[in-house]
């Protein structure tokens, strides 16, 4: 600091307050809300003060939508997510920064465009190609009147029908959240930045290009892993749009949604109590992801977002 | 020639290689019934599928919740583009005429016929079995149907010196002003989430007001609609008249209309006859229900339904068809349709089960659930009361609710509001026609 | 040996096999081609055509579903929400960030304890944010709505667009303001001290010095920022719209996502949807090699 100035160290604490007070109110209200009875939550206003039925409404959105089965889907999926694409950005990062070959601009180029393309924008399809993934290999099939052919030959009337559909499985919840190359461009910035020396001197050793990945690249990436692993995983664990069309099977959804699941629609009962218990109940693994380690977070953020 | 079915999965990124012979069948027949019905309603279901179940050891019924009305659509239209669709869906009214036109569903009547079933269609409720019939025959299998009534807080309506809501919208006005002045009640009444449903269209049919041309659709894809010419524009502006004056409430996003109504916040609520439950349930006030009103000096029509049918698909094994057949044969029984009337508050859809029920004294312990059946068999049904055949319904649904909600925020006046409606809608309609010209 | 020309991103000692990165790549092309360019294939497909949502019967239609979306108003009045929206969010999320990056730039105590609440947002699913929003501004129930209602002002998101607006606006914000308060923590820190206390000894208080040397310097990330702050308005926030107005009133919070979903899903007018798709994804392309072009090597990311 330049000079002292206690004023404006004083504003400057009241701001950071005043900060801290807008991020904390609706987290607060959620929590007052999920600590009443449902005649109390109902009133105009609400009490300001928590109740006393917080475990109790708890207990309830437990049970209402097995939450525990939720809670386990979500943690299949966002760690799912955040391994399957740190592993495939690893791989695919090496292989365009470290291999000198024909289609490596190509292939670079194929995975720069769906660098900030969000699922979002192309649901209807994306929808419809996991609802049978199989089915561009059918058209194939059909095209090349496979069957038809095999009937000539053997008088035998043989159907294929292929199918491949992922519609309520944790495949089909993960890999299309997968198909984005934000986080190889990371792995390509940070290789870029490795010393040179450091492959000559493995190919002094010996090593083979696997080798090399694996003792020498893949440790000096560890930092850059566990920081990008923090924001996949809070990206796969908070998913919506994607879970909430993909998956009617109720023992398949996330935690997300049964959160939306529980909150009160217009025919059922006004059961907030029981909607925002379960709203806090889904945010505190990655609110307790974001507080303990939250210079790694800090660090994924920035470094994601280049 | 052999035939032998070789089908190859490609199932979770592995290969497997199945042969299948259609060997005699030891097991019963199975077959898939996609539904929407959740919480309570969707508990109905599976008591009613058990029943069925156990009643025979030929044919099982397995029922799967596939989420609200919009996912079991689409989860229908993803499986039979993949060629893997279940036998049976529950799909909406208003996706009427996009099944109709699919190729890709069994009408009803068809089925039941080509399996030899007998079911009296003329005995079923006029306004539900029109609402599902083409060229006069049935196309799909009526099954959960509704009709929207009045609810009112008896109190509310007491203290302000008032037995019962007027039969009429102008007295019934009225009403609501007084029992505000009274302070009896802060507001009159809670917009219903699908007030479009009771408050226009079902406004229209009682009132005997055409919707569209071609008697609503009915006769063909070039109707266009016209309700910006008829009553529904001050009934719409009556709608903001109300809600400038707080006689209206809008319950809004995540909170719902009927515990505006449960709470006691508002003294009147227009719903679905299939709300008894939940009001039931949740009150704590004195209530009762009654008829929608009409306009004055006009002799009320029938009011038409809303819920949904079952469809089946087409191209399963004649078997499984004979299995579908004889369920719906049991949903028809008015046994089944009397449990399903007094477990949902849908209405029971033939008139034997109405019979039924009177017979058994039903309404004598609870008269407000005979309302919605008294309402629904009000009269003859007219062009304008029988029902709605638009392609893409819920699109210019939504176009409609679009534009009223400009009239509600003050951006247009209500003729403009629905000549904007009317004009999106033909869009939609024209598109409909264009893309299944001569189909219907 | 002749030495090869370099290639922009391949590191100078590199291998010279084809068949092992081919085999490297092979995860992450098939997951794209699956789950990337087949369905942005279809959807560049489908918005050529008018079909029933069954398959059944499908016409070639040329451009007419762009020039529906062209002539319709609704998608017009769609655009121009999502650029209300995205600038709305945008200012707030800015302002706000840079004010209270500014403070922690000055406090010493609990410096670490204020940054961990406030980066919390950022850990909370949009879904559930969107959800306590709209229950605190509930006109009929919500707390806040009731304050606001008792100071006197009229407040109904339910009726009134701009209202609704706001309300988005405040949530989406709440969600990302996190996320710039991060870089522009970090972005203060990095501002040379030397030039700031050249400045003091000019006798440039700590305000001044704030306008005139940090925030010129702090150009290039609140550039960034903005370009990011874009993509989350106009991707990312789905799932806010959708739990707290459903795109109403009377279209006013319904943007360009949001609409997609709704005509595609709801409405089954797939055509119509499949080429907002398209012109969504040519938009978010343009967005990202605005993005490479300029924005990423002019912002100096350490921390």
């Amino acid at each position: 600091m330049v000079e002292r100035s206690p004023l404006l160290t004083i504003i400057c604490h009241l701001l950071l307050i005043g900060g801290i007070v807008l991020v904390c109110m609706p987290l607060y209200f959620a929590f007052v809300a999920g600590s009443l009875t449902m005649q109390e939550v109902q009133q105009v206003p609400m009490p300001l003060l928590p109740g006393g039925h917080f475990l109790e409404n708890l207990a309830t959105a437990w049970s209402k939508v097995s939450f525990g089965r939720l809670l386990v889907n979500s943690l299949i999926v966002s760690v799912g997510i955040t391994v399957g694409k740190v592993a495939i950005s690893l791989l695919s990062a090496f292989a365009i920064t470290y291999f000198r070959f024909r289609f490596r601009l190509l292939a670079f180029w194929l995975i720069f465009m769906s660098l900030m393309l969000p699922v979002e924008v192309r649901i209807v399809p994306t929808y419809e190609s996991v609802a049978n993934a199989a089915l561009p290999i059918q058209w194939v099939v059909d095209g090349l009147n496979l069957s038809g052919l095999w009937e000539a030959l053997t008088g035998y009337r043989v159907e294929i029908s292929l199918e491949w559909n992922m519609l309520n499985t944790y495949q089909g919840l993960i890999l299309p959240l997968i198909a984005s190359a934000s986080a190889t461009f990371l792995f390509r910035q940070f290789f870029l930045t490795v010393p040179e020396e450091l492959l000559e001197a493995a190919r002094l050793d010996g090593a083979s290009a696997m080798r090399f990945f694996w003792t020498i690249l893949l440790p000096l990436s560890r930092s850059n892993i566990i920081a990008l692993s923090i924001i996949l995983f809070l990206y796969g664990w908070n998913q919506y749009l994607w879970p909430l069309l993909f998956t009617t099977d109720k023992d398949m959804a996330t935690a997300v949604i049964g959160v939306k699941n529980l909150i009160p629609r217009s025919d059922t009962e006004p059961a907030w109590n029981v909607a925002m218990s379960g709203a806090l109940l889904t945010m505190l693994p990655p609110v307790l992801v974001v507080l303990i380690m939250q210079r790694w977070f800090v660090r994924g953020l920035v470094d994601s977002s280049k | 020639m052999n035939a032998v079915s070789l089908r190859a999965y490609v199932a979770a990124g592995a290969i497997a290689l199945g042969l299948s012979s259609h060997a005699a069948v030891a097991q019963p027949v199975e077959v898939q019934w996609w539904h929407a019905m959740n919480g309570v309603n969707g508990e109905r279901v599976d008591e009613l599928v058990k029943k069925f179940n156990e009643s025979n050891d030929q044919y099982k019924v397995v029922a799967v919740n596939k989420g609200n009305y919009d996912e079991v659509i689409n989860s229908t239209i993803a499986a039979y583009r993949a060629k893997r669709p279940p036998h049976i869906v529950q799909i909406y009214e208003r996706g009427f005429m996009t099944m109709l036109l699919s190729d890709a569903i069994v009408p009803v009547q068809d089925l039941m016929d080509k399996t030899g079933h007998k079911v009296d269609w003329n005995d079923f409720i006029k306004p539900v079995a029109g609402f599902y019939a083409y060229k006069g025959r049935l196309a799909a299998m009526p099954f959960n149907s509704s009709s929207p009534i009045l609810y009112y807080n008896q109190d509310q309506f007491k203290k302000a010196g008032f037995d019962k809501p007027a039969e009429t919208w102008g007295e019934f006005e009225k009403q609501l002003y007084a029992v505000k002045k009274s302070g009896a009640s802060g507001c009159g009444t809670a917009l219903a989430t699908d007030y479009h449903w009771s408050m226009i269209e079902n406004y229209s049919a009682i009132n005997d007001q055409p919707y569209a041309t071609k008697a609503n659709g009915y006769n063909g894809l070039d109707t266009e609609f016209v309700y910006n010419k008829t009553l529904v524009v001050p009934q719409v502006a009556r709608l903001k008249r109300w809600l400038d004056d707080g006689i209206l409430q809008i319950a809004g996003q995540g909170f719902s209309p009927e515990q505006l109504f449960t709470s006691g916040t508002c003294a009147t609520y227009f719903a679905s006859t299939a709300a008894h439950s939940g009001i039931e349930r949740n009150s704590k006030i004195s209530w009762s229900a009654t008829f929608l009103p009409w306009e004055e000096g006009r002799q009320p029509k029938n009011s038409t339904i809303g819920g949904a049918a079952l469809w089946v698909i087409k191209g399963h094994k004649p078997e499984e068809e004979k299995a579908i057949a004889a369920f719906f044969d049991f949903l028809a029984k008015p046994e089944t349709q009397l449990w399903w009337h007094k477990a949902t508050g849908y209405v029971p859809l033939t008139n034997k089960a109405y019979e039924l029920a009177k017979s058994q004294g039903y309404y004598k312990e609870s008269p407000t659930r005979e309302i919605a059946i008294q309402q629904l068999n009000r009269g003859t049904p007219t062009e304008n009361s029988l029902g709605f055949h638009f392609g893409n319904f819920t699109q210019s649904m939504f176009a409609q609710r679009e534009e009223v909600e400009a009239l509600f925020a003050g951006k247009k006046d209500a003729q403009q509001a629905m000549d904007d409606a009317v004009k999106r809608g033909n869009e939609i309609l024209r598109q409909y026609e264009r893309l299944n010209k001569g189909k219907y | 040996m002749v030495v090869p020309p370099h290639e922009p991103g391949l590191k100078h000692a590199h291998f010279r096999t084809a068949g092992l990165p081919t085999l490297l790549l092979l995860p992450q092309l098939l997951i794209l081609l699956f789950f990337f360019f087949i369905p942005s294939l279809r959807a560049l497909a489908q918005a050529f055509l008018l079909a029933d949502p069954f398959g059944a019967t499908v016409h070639f239609v040329w451009f007419d579903n762009f020039t529906a979306l062209f002539a319709s108003e609704s998608y017009r009045n769609s655009v121009w929400v999502t650029i209300w929206f995205t600038l709305g969010q945008n200012v707030v999320t800015i302002v706000v960030a840079l004010i209270l990056a500014f403070a922690t730039d000055r406090v010493v105590r609990f410096q670490s304890a204020y940054k961990g609440v406030i980066l919390l947002p950022y850990a909370i699913a949009p879904v559930i944010a969107g959800v306590m929003w709209a229950f605190l501004f509930n006109p009929a129930v919500g707390p806040i709505a009731f304050f606001i209602k008792s100071l006197g002002f009229a407040w109904d998101p339910n009726r009134n667009g701009s209202d609704a607006m706001l309300l988005v606006i405040l949530a989406a914000s709440w969600k990302h303001i996190c996320y710039d308060y991060i870089f522009l923590v970090a972005g203060l820190l990095a501002v040379p001290k030397s030039l700031m206390e050249a400045a003091a000894v000019d006798g440039a208080g700590p305000v001044k010095r704030f306008f005139q040397i940090a925030l010129p310097l702090l150009g290039p990330t609140l550039f960034f920022l903005a370009t990011m702050n874009f993509v989350y308005g106009f991707f990312e926030t789905f799932a806010i719209i959708d739990a707290v107005t459903h795109g109403g009133p009377a279209g006013a919070t319904n943007i360009l996502v949001y609409k997609v979903f709704q005509d595609g899903f709801v409405n089954l007018d797939l055509g119509s949807s499949a080429a907002q798709s398209v012109l969504l994804m040519s938009f978010a392309l343009l967005l990202t090699l605005l993005q490479f072009k300029y924005v990423e090597r002019k912002v100096n990311y350490s921390i």
